[in-house]
C-alpha cells in the first residue's frame, strides 16, 4: 500500500532511495549475510587453509550438552541486565532530557557533560569505575566504612551484576538524552500552550501531550537500549573479566567462545563457529527487538 | 499558505521565541509567577545529575595528571604533583598529530553519508511513498543489531580492491548507520504531509523538497543522527586496525594501542590520551548544539 | 508562488553542493590511496619495506623500536614499518594481514598440540602446519638461543619462531622489611608457607594481596599449585593427556589437591580481593598493606616504581608442595615469539631482521629495554632477574603453556582447575568446584 505521491516524478525519489540502499546494502547488509553463510563452514580466516562446508555442526556445538548450563546462566543474566538497564535508562534519560530542555543557564554545558561518557572508550570507563569501586580504598568503600561495613563490589557475586548495570546506564545515558532532546524539539510549543490554557497541570501535560508526542524517540530509545543490553559485552569484560559467573552475559559468553577472549587458556575456535553463534545472538536479539517494535508501534498508533 | 512561509523562514532558536511566548503567555497563564522558584528546583536537580557525572570524570582527570609511579603507588588518591606534560607526552607517543586529520576526514565524510542514507531511506518509508513500508521499518530495526561482520567486510574490501584504501574504509563506516534511519523514520512524521502536497503544487521537485524543506525542518534529528554516527566512526578502533593497516591512513584511535599492554595498560598516559581523543568530539558536540534546536515552531499548517 | 519566496534555489544548490563535496572528498581519498607493497629483493643486501607486526606492551614496544632503529642504521636501504596492536585485537589483525599478504615479520605462537587434542589446534598452529611461516630450524641464528627454551617452543620438531624473552608467573613478591621484622625466612615448602602466613596473620598483617577483579591474577596461585603437584614438564604433559583420555578425573586426589591449595591461598589474601583491580595491587603492596603478592616478573618495573625504594623487594617461587625439590623452580612462559611469514615479499630483509635480533649484542639491548628474562645464555639481565637466577636455572614452562582447552567442554573445565568458582571469586568450595569442573569436562565426550 503506498500513499498518494504528490511530487511530479517518482524517478528522483526512487533513485535517491536506491543510492542510499546501495551503500547500506553492499557495505553493511551483504557482509552480514556473509556471516550467515560462513557460519556453515569451518573457515578460519587464514590463508592456505581449506574451507569445508559443515552444515549445522557449529550450531550443534553451541547448543551442546556441555554448554547448556553456561548458556542458560548467561541468558538469565542477560535478561535481567536488559530489562533493568533499559527501563531505568529510559526513565532517567527522559527526566534528564526534560530537565535540560528548560531554559536554564549553561544548559549546553550540562548536556555536554552528560554526553561525555559516550565519547570515552570502554577501557577508561572501566578504569574509572574500577577505581571508584576499589574495595581497598576507593571512595565507595570509604562511604561504606562510615556505615561500618565493607563490600567486594565487583568481586561480590551478588552485587556484581547490579554494579555492571549501573555503569552501563551511566555510560550510555547520554545517547538516550540526546535522542529525547531532539524529540522534544519536534513537539510544537503551541500544543503545549493550548494544553496549559485548557487548564492542564504540568504533570498532565507531560503524560497526555509530551510523552505521546515523544513516541518515536521512545521507540528508538527502547530498541537501542534493548539491543545495547543484549549485544554489549565490553563493559562486563573490562569490569569483571571474562570468567565471572555472576556477570556472564550472553554476548560475553559468545565473545569468549567464539573469539577466545580468555587470557590463561588457549581456546581455538574457527571463525565459522564464531559466526554461528553471532547468528544465534542475532536471532535472539531480533526476535526480542521486532516483538518490542510491534508492541511499541501499536501503542504509537493508538496515540 | 502564507503561514508556511513565515514560520518556515523563522530560523530562530527557541530562545528568540521565548520572549514572544512568555509575552503572549504572561497575561494568560496564571501560574507564570510560580516559574522562578520552580527553576531553583531545576538547578538543584541539575546539580545532582551533574555530580553523578563530574565525580567519575574527575577521576579520569586525576589519573591523567599522575606520573605512572604515583599511579602505581596510589591509584585512587588525589594527585599530589600534577603532571600536565602527560598530555604532551600522550600526544607525541600516540602520534596523534599525524592521525587527527585522517580521523576528521573519515568521521565527517562517513557520518555525512550515513546521515544522507538515513534521510534517503526514511523519508519515502515514513511517508509511505514506497511499497512495503512495514518491511522497510523492520529493516531499520535490524540494522541496529547486525552481527559482527568484521571477517566478511574484510573479505569484501579485499575482493573489491578497496582493502587498505581510505575510500573502502569510509564506505564501510558509512554503512554503520545504526539508529539513524529508525530515528528519521519517526521524526519525519512530525512534518505534516500537507506540506509535501503544498510544495508539490508549487512545482517543487522531490530532491529540492528534501533539501529545502525537510532538512531544515528535521535539523535536530539530522544533527542527532550525525552526532551519533560520528561518535561511532571517531571511536572505531578494530575495523580501522583490520581494514587500514597502512599507518599513514590510521585514524586517531590507533594511537591508543601504544598505551595498552599485555598484562596492564599505562593508565596515566591512556587516560590523558583518551581525553585528547575525546576532546574534539565534545567540541564538535558543543558546536553542533545550535543545529539541535528546531528552526521551526510547529503550527506550520495553521489555517 | 509563496513557496518560491524561500531560498529554494540557494538551499538546493547548497544541498547538492554539499553532497557533491562529500562524494568528491570520498573519491579523492580513494584515488590518493595506494596500497603499500614491500619491494621484493632476493639479493644479498636487505632493502625495501619491512612490515613488522607485534602485540603491544609499553616496554617491549620501546625495545622493538630501538632494534628497528639500529637495523635501519645497519641496512640503510631498508625501511621498517612497525605496527603494534593491543593483545585482544591481535589475532584478528594477524589473520587479516596474513590473508592480505602485507606482513613480513610478526608475533606468532604456534603451540604443538598433542594427538589426543587434534581438533583444538589454535590458529597459529594451523598456520605453521600449512607452511605459512618460514621454517627457521636450520638458520644459523637459532644457535644463539638457550636449548631448553627452544625445545619448549618447537613445533613438530621444527622451529618457526624465535623467542624474544621469558617471563615467570608462579612467584611471589615479598616485603623484605616485614619479613625481617617478624623474623620470617623465605619458605621453601607448603607447610612453611602456611606457617609464615599464619604468623603474619596473627601479627595483624595481611599475608597476601591478589588483584582478583581481573580474574587471571587469581589464576597465578593455581599455576603454582599445579607446579607443586606436577613438578616436571613430563608430569604436566602426562596429566593433560590423562585428562583428555579420561584416565584421570578432575575430582581425583591430585587435581583436588590443586584446588584445595588454591583455596587456602585465597584464604590468606586480603579481604574482598575479588573486587580489587590488578592495577591497584602494586600500590597497596608498596603501602605495606600486605606482605606478599603473587605476580609475574613482567610487573617488576611497576612494583619497583610504586615501592620507590621504601623497602627491599624479593621474589620466590610460591611453594605448594611439601617436597622442597618440587618448588625450586619458577615456571614461566616464553613471551613474544617472532615468525617470518612465507608470503613475505621481502624474504631477505625478514630473515636479516631475525638474524639481527638474535645477535647477542642487539639482543642484549632488547632484553634491557623490554624487561624480559633473556632466552639466550650469558646475557646480563638486571639486578632483579639476577637475584632470582637460582630459581631460573632451568626453564620450566608453566601449566598454562602446556594445557590445551577443550572447546567442547563447559566453562568450568577451561583451565581446567576451576579456580574461578572458588569463594570469594565464585561461590563454591574446593570440592564443589572440582565436581562442577569434572561435570563440565565429562560433558565434552
Amino acid at each position: 500500500m503506498t500513499n498518494f505521491y504528490p511530487f511530479p516524478r517518482r524517478g528522483p525519489m526512487r533513485t535517491i532511495f536506491i543510492v542510499g540502499l546501495a551503500v547500506l546494502g553492499v557495505f553493511g547488509l551483504v557482509p552480514a549475510v556473509g556471516v550467515l553463510v560462513i557460519s556453515f563452514t569451518d573457515i578460519r580466516g587464514l590463508p592456505n587453509l581449506p574451507i569445508h562446508w559443515i552444515g549445522i555442526d557449529n550450531y550443534l556445538a553451541f547448543f551442546s550438552r556441555a554448554h547448556v548450563g553456561d548458556n542458560l546462566n548467561a541468558i538469565k543474566n542477560t535478561l535481567v541486565f536488559a530489562i533493568v538497564s533499559t527501563v531505568v535508562q529510559i526513565l532517567a534519560a527522559l527526566g534528564i532530557a526534560l530537565l535540560f530542555n528548560q531554559k536554564l543557564r549553561g544548559r549546553n554545558v550540562y548536556r555536554a557533560i552528560v554526553f561525555m561518557p559516550t565519547v570515552l572508550g570502554v577501557t577508561v570507563i572501566g578504569l574509572i569505575w574500577s577505581l571508584i569501586f576499589n574495595p581497598a580504598g576507593g571512595p565507595a568503600s570509604s562511604v561504606l566504612k562510615w556505615f561500618g561495613t565493607n563490600s567486594a563490589f565487583f568481586g561480590d557475586p551478588k552485587l556484581a551484576l547490579a554494579l555492571v548495570i549501573f555503569v552501563q546506564i551511566w555510560s550510555i545515558l547520554g545517547v538516550s538524552v540526546v535522542i529525547f532532546l531532539a524529540g522534544l524539539q519536534a513537539i510544537p510549543e503551541d500544543v503545549q500552550e493550548a494544553a496549559s490554557i485548557d487548564g492542564a497541570t504540568a504533570w498532565q501535560r507531560l503524560r497526555l501531550v509530551t510523552i505521546p508526542m515523544l513516541a518515536p524517540s521512545i521507540t528508538a530509545n527502547v530498541l537501542l537500549g534493548i539491543v545495547n543490553a543484549l549485544q554489549s559485552y565490553q563493559l562486563a569484560y573490562v569490569l569483571t573479566g571474562p570468567n565471572n559467573h555472576a556477570t556472564q552475559l550472553l554476548s560475553l559468553e559468545i565473545y569468549v567462545q567464539g573469539f577466545g577472549g580468555t587470557p590463561g587458556a588457549v581456546v581455538s575456535q574457527s571463525q565459522g563457529y564464531a559466526s554461528a553463534i553471532s547468528i544465534v545472538q542475532f536471532v535472539i536479539v531480533g526476535v526480542i527487538s521486532v516483538a518490542s517494535l510491534l508492541y511499541l508501534r501499536k501503542r504509537e498508533a493508538r496515540l | 499558505m502564507s503561514n508556511i512561509v513565515t514560520t518556515a523562514t523563522a530560523a530562530n532558536g527557541p530562545d528568540a521565541q521565548a520572549p514572544a511566548a512568555s509575552g503572549a503567555g504572561a497575561s494568560r497563564t496564571p501560574g507564570r509567577r510560580r516559574r522562578r522558584p520552580k527553576h531553583i528546583w531545576s538547578y538543584i536537580l541539575v546539580a545532582i545529575v551533574l555530580f553523578f557525572y563530574l565525580f567519575p570524570l574527575a577521576f579520569l582527570v586525576n589519573t591523567a595528571l599522575k606520573s605512572s609511579a604515583e599511579f602505581a603507588a596510589d591509584p585512587v588518591g588525589l594527585v599530589t604533583s600534577p603532571h600536565f606534560e602527560n598530555f604532551v607526552i600522550a600526544w607525541q607517543k600516540g602520534n596523534f598529530g599525524a592521525y587527527i586529520l585522517n580521523s576528521i576526514l573519515y568521521t565527517a565524510v562517513a557520518a555525512g553519508i550515513g546521515t544522507f542514507i538515513g534521510l534517503a531511506l526514511a523519508f519515502p518509508v515514513s511517508r509511505g511513498y514506497i511499497k512495503g513500508s512495514a518491511w522497510w521499518t523492520v529493516l531499520f530495526v535490524v540494522v541496529l543489531f547486525l552481527p559482527n561482520a568484521l571477517i566478511t567486510q574484510f573479505q569484501l574490501l579485499l575482493r573489491l580492491q578497496l582493502y587498505d584504501t581510505q575510500l573502502g574504509y569510509i564506505l564501510i563506516m558509512s554503512a554503520g548507520v545504526g539508529v539513524g534511519p529508525l530515528l528519521m523514520n519517526g521524526f519525519i512524521k512530525s512534518i505534516p504531509t500537507e506540506l509535501d502536497e503544498a510544495a508539490a503544487l508549487d512545482g517543487v521537485g522531490y530532491w529540492r523538497y528534501l533539501v529545502s524543506f525537510v532538512v531544515p525542518l528535521t535539523r535536530p534529528a539530522l544533527a542527532t543522527v550525525f552526532i551519533l554516527q560520528a561518535i561511532w566512526v571517531w571511536n572505531e578502533i578494530i575495523l580501522a586496525t583490520i581494514l587500514l593497516p597502512d599507518q599513514t591512513k590510521s585514524p586517531l584511535t590507533l594511537g591508543l594501542f601504544n598505551f595498552q599492554g599485555t598484562y596492564s595498560n599505562q593508565w596515566t598516559l591512556l587516560a590523558a590520551a583518551t581525553m585528547l581523543v575525546a576532546a574534539p568530539l565534545i567540541v564538535a558536540y558543543l558546536f553542533l548544539q545550535r543545529y539541535l534546536v528546531n528552526g521551526v515552531v510547529g503550527g506550520a499548517v495553521k489555517g | 508562488m509563496a513557496t518560491k519566496k524561500l531560498r529554494p534555489r540557494a538551499t538546493v544548490r547548497r544541498g547538492t553542493a554539499v553532497l557533491a563535496a562529500v562524494s568528491a572528498l570520498a573519491i579523492l581519498a580513494g584515488c590518493s590511496a595506494t596500497s603499500d607493497s614491500g619491494s621484493s629483493s632476493d639479493s644479498g643486501t636487505p632493502s625495501g619495506t619491512l612490515q613488522v607486526l607485534v602485540s603491544s606492551a609499553d616496554a617491549s614496544d620501546a625495545a622493538f623500536r630501538a632494534i628497528n632503529k639500529s637495523f635501519e642504521a645497519k641496512y640503510p636501504k631498508v625501511k621498517v614499518v612497525f605496527s603494534t596492536i593491543s593483545n585482544d585485537k591481535y589475532p584478528a589483525a594477524e589473520s587479516s594481514r596474513l590473508t592480505a599478504g602485507n606482513v613480513d615479520v610478526l608475533v606468532a605462537k604456534p603451540v604443538q598440540v598433542p594427538s589426543y587434542a587434534k581438533d583444538s589446534e589454535a590458529d597459529d598452529a594451523r598456520l605453521a602446519e600449512s607452511g605459512s611461516f618460514i621454517d627457521l630450524t636450520k638458520q644459523s641464528f637459532m644457535k644463539n638461543y638457550t636449548p631448553s627454551v627452544l625445545s619448549s617452543i618447537a613445533f613438530k620438531g621444527k622451529q618457526y619462531t624465535i623467542p624474544t624473552g621469558i617471563s615467570y608467573e608462579t612467584g611471589v613478591y615479598y616485603n623484605k622489611d616485614i619479613f625481617k621484622k617478624y623474623g620470617i625466612d623465605v619458605p621453601t615448602t607448603w607447610s612453611e608457607f602456611e606457617k609464615v602466613a599464619d604468623t603474619l596473620k596473627s601479627d595483624g598483617v595481611t599475608p597476601l594481596g591478589i588483584g582478583g577483579k581481573d580474574s587471571w591474577p587469581a589464576g597465578l596461585p593455581m599455576l603454582a599449585a599445579v607446579q607443586g603437584q606436577y613438578p616436571t614438564t613430563a608430569d604436566k604433559e602426562g596429566v593433560a593427556k590423562n585428562l583428555w583420555n579420561q584416565k584421570t578425573k578432575l575430582t581425583d586426589a591430585k587435581p583436588q589437591a590443586i584446588l584445595d591449595t588454591t583455596e587456602k591461598v585465597f584464604g590468606y589474601a586480603q579481604q574482598n580481593f575479588a573486587g580489587v583491580p590488578y592495577s591497584a595491587t602494586p600500590g597497596a603492596f608498596a603501602a605495606g598493606q600486605y606482605a606478599m603478592t603473587p605476580d609475574g616478573t613482567w610487573n617488576y618495573p611497576t612494583i619497583a616504581s610504586a615501592v620507590a625504594s621504601k623497602f627491599d623487594i624479593g621474589y620466590f617461587p610460591l611453594p605448594t608442595s611439601d617436597t622442597a625439590a618440587n618448588n625450586q623452580y619458577l615456571t614461566g612462559k616464553v613471551e613474544l615469539r617472532l615468525a617470518a611469514a612465507s608470503s613475505t615479499k621481502n624474504k631477505t630483509a625478514a630473515l636479516a631482521y631475525l638474524k639481527f635480533f638474535s645477535d647477542p649484542t642487539n639482543y642484549k639491548t632488547f632484553v634491557k629495554l623490554s624487561g624480559f628474562a633473556p632466552a639466550e645464555p650469558n646475557i646480563p639481565s638486571g639486578d632483579f632477574l639476577d637475584s632470582i637466577s637460582q630459581y631460573t636455572k632451568k626453564f620450566v614452562p608453566a601449566w598454562d603453556q602446556i594445557w590445551v582447552a577443550n572447546t567442547k567442554a563447559g566453562n568450568a573445565a577451561l583451565f581446567p582447575f576451576n579456580y574461578v568458582s572458588l569463594t570469594p571469586m565464585g561461590t563454591d568450595s574446593a570440592k564443589a568446584a572440582a565436581q562442577q569442573a569434572q561435570q563440565d569436562w565429562a560433558a565434552a565426550f
